[in-house]
């Protein structure tokens, strides 16, 4: 029996005039991968944008286990399990990969200034549980061997993995994928597609942008559509394939 | 904790640290040594700012003003325990920059460099126009000296010791708070916002608190400042003054908390044993140093040294393969 983990009502977006989402209705099941496609401009990293909370919404509402993020700031969307990761992996160039994936585990650690300060037993305590499960997260993710490698000495495969690790790092329920294939080569896709699988089997509910047709079409269990703002289509692969709305919007229409 | 290389080198320079100001040293380098360390403490703040964090600050010389005038006033007028009068001045400072912290970082960048350029200006004018407080351009004379029970550090060859121990325990807590969770997230937020933010790091809340803790260590080293010199007076804490801190971060190497003494080290001793000579154009040469440290050595003068030392050992080694 799935459940649903997040669901969006009527979700409105607008810039000024330019209405990038619009009214859109969805419910993400917590044990599928989701996959939100559409052509440029469709609107599906503002959707991201307002699912975190970096945008807040001009209409309608977003419901995180039946529970509303209305006015909840983006950190602390995280501590309640949101995590998501950016088309270019914006990781932290003055950090080594270990590091950045330690960085992740902020919100699930808890020692302040004084603390740190001081070197006292907390900090001591929560340092070393950090880092052990960041080495974990890095294992996970196959770059245990460049753990004191600066994050941005690596080639763009490792550091959108490494992205990836260090969002799952803040321990979520929910984790959200922009263009996670972009710029990725045959292997690296591969490479992917299980890390996203082994994502799903850890309980973590997935839902990503792509534009890479075979790699959404290969792993996911539900494509949503959108188009200039709108949902235009749900289903499986094979529904989404065959929908007429959906061959117009990247095909476009007859003329007459 | 692993043995680095430098730790001797360190234990060295401390060692040097306590022999230095005793009559029997060679030349006497105590008063120099002593505005070093106070320089140090306010340099370290804004390079937890500006290096690790990458906020700008071009106004701190302001808190070190307030920490100094408020030690002044309290402890000379008010006849207040000059250490009272230290640790008011420390929450004040801190207190103030709280207050402004919210504000001023809504801006990134240039308008932030501007914004705290203003707020020197503006308390450095403060300081001259509020006469009946700060003495105006006058500025206060016969500040106390600190004291411990009977003990009073009435001398430079006692107040070096005073001053040396702050600096080195503000040293040490930077030391820490970098390489802890707090200075993860400060180096988070220079390296991207919004990633930062995507993990759950209160940027804001960050920005601030770290912008607090540099005017406390600023508001620190003007009490001791004041204590030492017993005499403020407006112009030590001129704008001028915050953009030869930003000179000092930038030589010492932003992102490094030990390289701050190196910095402060090398602009105090240029300022009072060669700058001396060339009265106004002190300022053309700062700047020609921050122009020629930011276009060859853009991680300070401190980390272009370690790497050419490793470049020799480097090339040394290369050679004596060859062979």
């Amino acid at each position: 029996m799935s459940q649903l983990i997040l669901e969006t009502r009527e979700l409105s977006k607008a810039f000024g005039g330019l209405i990038a989402v619009d009214k859109v209705d969805m419910a993400i099941d917590s044990d599928k991968i989701t996959a939100i496609i559409g052509p440029n401009g469709a609107g599906k990293t503002t959707l991201f944008n307002l699912i975190t909370g970096v945008y807040p919404a001009t209409g309608g509402d977003i419901f995180l286990n039946g529970k509303s993020l209305k006015r909840i700031p983006v950190h602390k969307r995280v501590s309640l399990g949101i995590a998501r990761t950016f088309q270019n992996a914006l990781l932290f160039g003055n950090m080594t990969a270990l590091e950045n994936i330690m960085t992740g585990l902020h919100s699930r650690s808890s020692y302040g200034f004084l603390e740190a300060a001081l070197r006292l037993p907390k900090a001591h305590r929560e340092e070393e549980d950090i880092m052990l499960k960041a080495t974990k997260y890095l294992n996970l993710v196959g770059l245990g061997t460049n753990a004191r490698q600066n994050a941005l000495s690596l080639p763009l495969g490792q550091q959108k993995l490494l992205a990836i690790a260090r969002a799952l790092a803040t321990e979520p329920r929910l984790i959200l994928l922009d263009e996670p294939g972009a710029g990725l080569n045959t292997l690296e896709k591969r490479e992917l597609s299980d890390l996203i699988h082994r994502i799903r089997d850890m309980g973590i509910s997935v839902i990503l942008v792509e534009h890479d047709m075979p790699l959404v079409m290969g792993i996911a269990e539900r494509i949503i559509v959108l188009d200039t703002g709108k949902k235009i289509a749900e289903g499986t692969a094979a529904e989404i394939q065959k929908d007429p709305k959906v061959i117009a919007a990247y095909l476009g229409e007859d003329e007459d | 904790m692993r043995l680095k290389w430098y730790y001797p080198i360190i234990g060295a320079l401390v060692a040097l640290l306590i022999v230095m100001p005793f009559d029997w040293f060679p030349g006497h380098y105590t008063t120099l040594m002593i505005f070093i360390a106070i320089n140090t403490m306010v340099t370290v703040g804004l390079c937890l700012l500006l290096g690790y964090t990458g906020q700008v600050s071009l106004g701190h010389a302001a808190f070190y003003g307030i920490g100094a005038y408020f030690s002044a006033i309290l402890s000379k007028t008010y006849s207040l325990n000059p250490w009272l009068a230290m640790l008011i001045a420390a929450i004040a400072t801190g207190a103030f920059a709280y207050v402004i912290g919210y504000p001023i970082f809504r801006l990134k960048g240039n308008y932030l460099a501007v914004a705290t350029l203003c707020l020197g200006v503006i308390l450095y004018i403060l300081f001259r126009q509020l006469g009946q407080f700060t003495g105006g351009p006058d500025g206060i004379s016969g500040i106390p000296y600190l004291s411990i029970g009977g003990f009073v550090f009435d001398s430079s060859f006692k107040r070096y010791f005073l001053v040396w121990f702050f600096c080195l325990s503000v040293l040490f807590i930077s030391q820490n708070i970098v390489n802890s969770r707090t200075g993860r997230a400060l180096r988070a937020i220079h390296g991207s916002e919004d990633a930062a933010e995507s993990i759950g790091i209160n940027v804001d809340r960050f920005k601030v608190k770290i912008f607090v803790l540099s005017a406390v260590y600023a508001s620190l080293a003007g009490s001791l400042f004041a204590h030492h010199v017993t005499h403020v007076s407006p112009s030590t804490f001129s704008p001028m003054a915050s953009v030869i801190v930003v000179v000092m971060a930038v030589i010492g190497g932003l992102a490094s908390i030990w390289g701050a003494i190196f910095g402060a080290g090398t602009v105090v001793t240029l300022k009072y044993e060669v700058l001396l000579e060339f009265g106004e154009l002190e300022i053309v040469i700062y700047g020609l140093i921050l122009m020629l440290v930011m276009i060859f050595m853009p991680a300070g003068l401190f980390v272009w040294l370690k790497e050419l030392y490793e470049r020799l050992r480097l090339r040394r080694v290369r050679r004596r393969a060859e062979t």
